[in-house]
């Protein structure tokens, strides 16, 4: 570095620096505490009646006051048991089939006496279906409270099951 | 070594609620600051009141602060953006409009003529005096704002080239350049004093 640079730069490194008023630091604080007095204020004034405003909405209404999210209709099956009861005829078997099955038969369990039992996993959706007795006779659900016809001239039962219809 | 040496232990405190450790590090840093936005800015008033927005604004700002870079490389950074802010409210001159003008311009402030004669004190000694140091603050004032950031950080401020590069978000590369240039402008317009 030539002569006239460390000269140059020896100046600059040697000259006093500026100074500051003394009690600069005091009135920083005070100014961040005028500050912080403020904000809070600020949050009195809007913060608290906006939740006030939110929970008369929650008392007051019936509108959903968080996101609702069907998880389920994206993600799982439903447990859905069906149970055939016949009080008049004691069947050797019964079945059932439905769109969910593609109309395939699904053996029941007997549980007890005139009572037949299935549990199927079954996305949330709209199906229709029907009991087979004894391979032969097919029978609509009594339990279930809507029936649609089949278009061959019997009926079909309506299972919905909850999540994307809410029927 | 004393507890509240680390910048870093101080804003750790703060964060956990000790808020009045701030001015701890308004004492250790505020001549410095002071210094970097006089030398940018030029007026001492605005100075002042710039660099209390700084603090001000660092305080409600520590969350974001980032541990693994020097506090004050920061701190310098919201002053350079504190200044930035005052000078496109400002409008000043078109120098003093932007830190991002060009710096091509050599028209800037001619001191060259004041200083004639050889005045140049022992180098050793180095003790400025107040001729010199006027003279010294003049030149510097004079520097186009770029190159008057680069040699308060690098020469007043006694930053690294990496520290200005981050401060200013130029590449090293740029930062050696401007120094160059800073310091040539420099010796020219304190010829009498560095013969």
């Amino acid at each position: 570095m030539e002569e006239k640079e460390k000269k140059l730069i020896a100046y600059l490194e040697n000259l006093p620096r500026l100074q500051i008023y003394e009690d600069f630091a005091a009135r920083v604080m005070e100014e961040i505490e005028r500050k912080n007095r403020f904000i809070l204020r600020v949050k009195r004034l809007v913060v608290v009646p906006l939740a006030g405003f939110f929970l008369a909405l929650m008392l007051l209404t019936n509108l959903p006051t968080a996101p609702r999210f069907e998880i389920s209709s994206y993600l799982g099956y439903r447990r859905i048991e069906l149970v055939f009861y016949a009080p008049s005829q004691n069947p050797k078997t019964v079945a059932v089939a439905g769109d969910f099955s593609d109309w395939n038969y699904l053996s029941m369990d007997k549980i007890r006496e005139n009572c037949w039992k299935i549990t199927i996993r079954l996305r949330p959706g709209k199906y229709q279906y029907g009991f087979l007795v004894d391979g032969k006779e097919w029978v609509p659900d009594p339990n279930a409270p809507r029936q649609i016809a089949d278009g061959f001239g019997n009926l079909n039962s309506v299972l919905v099951v909850d999540g994307v219809d809410g029927e | 070594m004393s507890l509240w040496q680390d910048d870093r232990e101080i804003i750790r405190a703060i964060l956990q609620g000790r808020k009045e450790l701030f001015s701890l590090l308004v004492q250790r840093y505020e001549d410095r600051i002071f210094n970097y936005i006089y030398y940018l800015v030029k007026q001492r008033q605005e100075a002042e009141d710039l660099a209390q927005t700084t603090f001000v604004k660092v305080f409600f700002a520590l969350r974001q602060y980032n541990h693994t870079y020097e506090f004050s490389t920061w701190l310098y950074s919201v002053a350079r953006n504190v200044c930035l802010d005052y000078f496109r409210k400002r409008k000043k001159q078109e120098m003093d409009l932007s830190l991002n003008v060009s710096v091509n311009g050599d028209q800037d402030t001619e001191m060259g003529e004041l200083l004639e004669e050889d005045h140049s004190p022992d180098p050793l000694k180095v003790v400025l005096d107040a001729e010199l140091q006027e003279k010294l603050r003049i030149a510097i004032e004079g520097l186009p704002v770029k190159l008057r950031e680069v040699i308060v950080l690098r020469h007043l401020e006694g930053r690294s080239y990496e520290e200005i590069a981050e401060i200013t978000r130029l590449p090293v590369g740029t930062v050696k350049s401007y120094l160059h240039r800073a310091r040539k402008k420099l010796k020219e317009d304190l010829r009498g004093y560095v013969e």
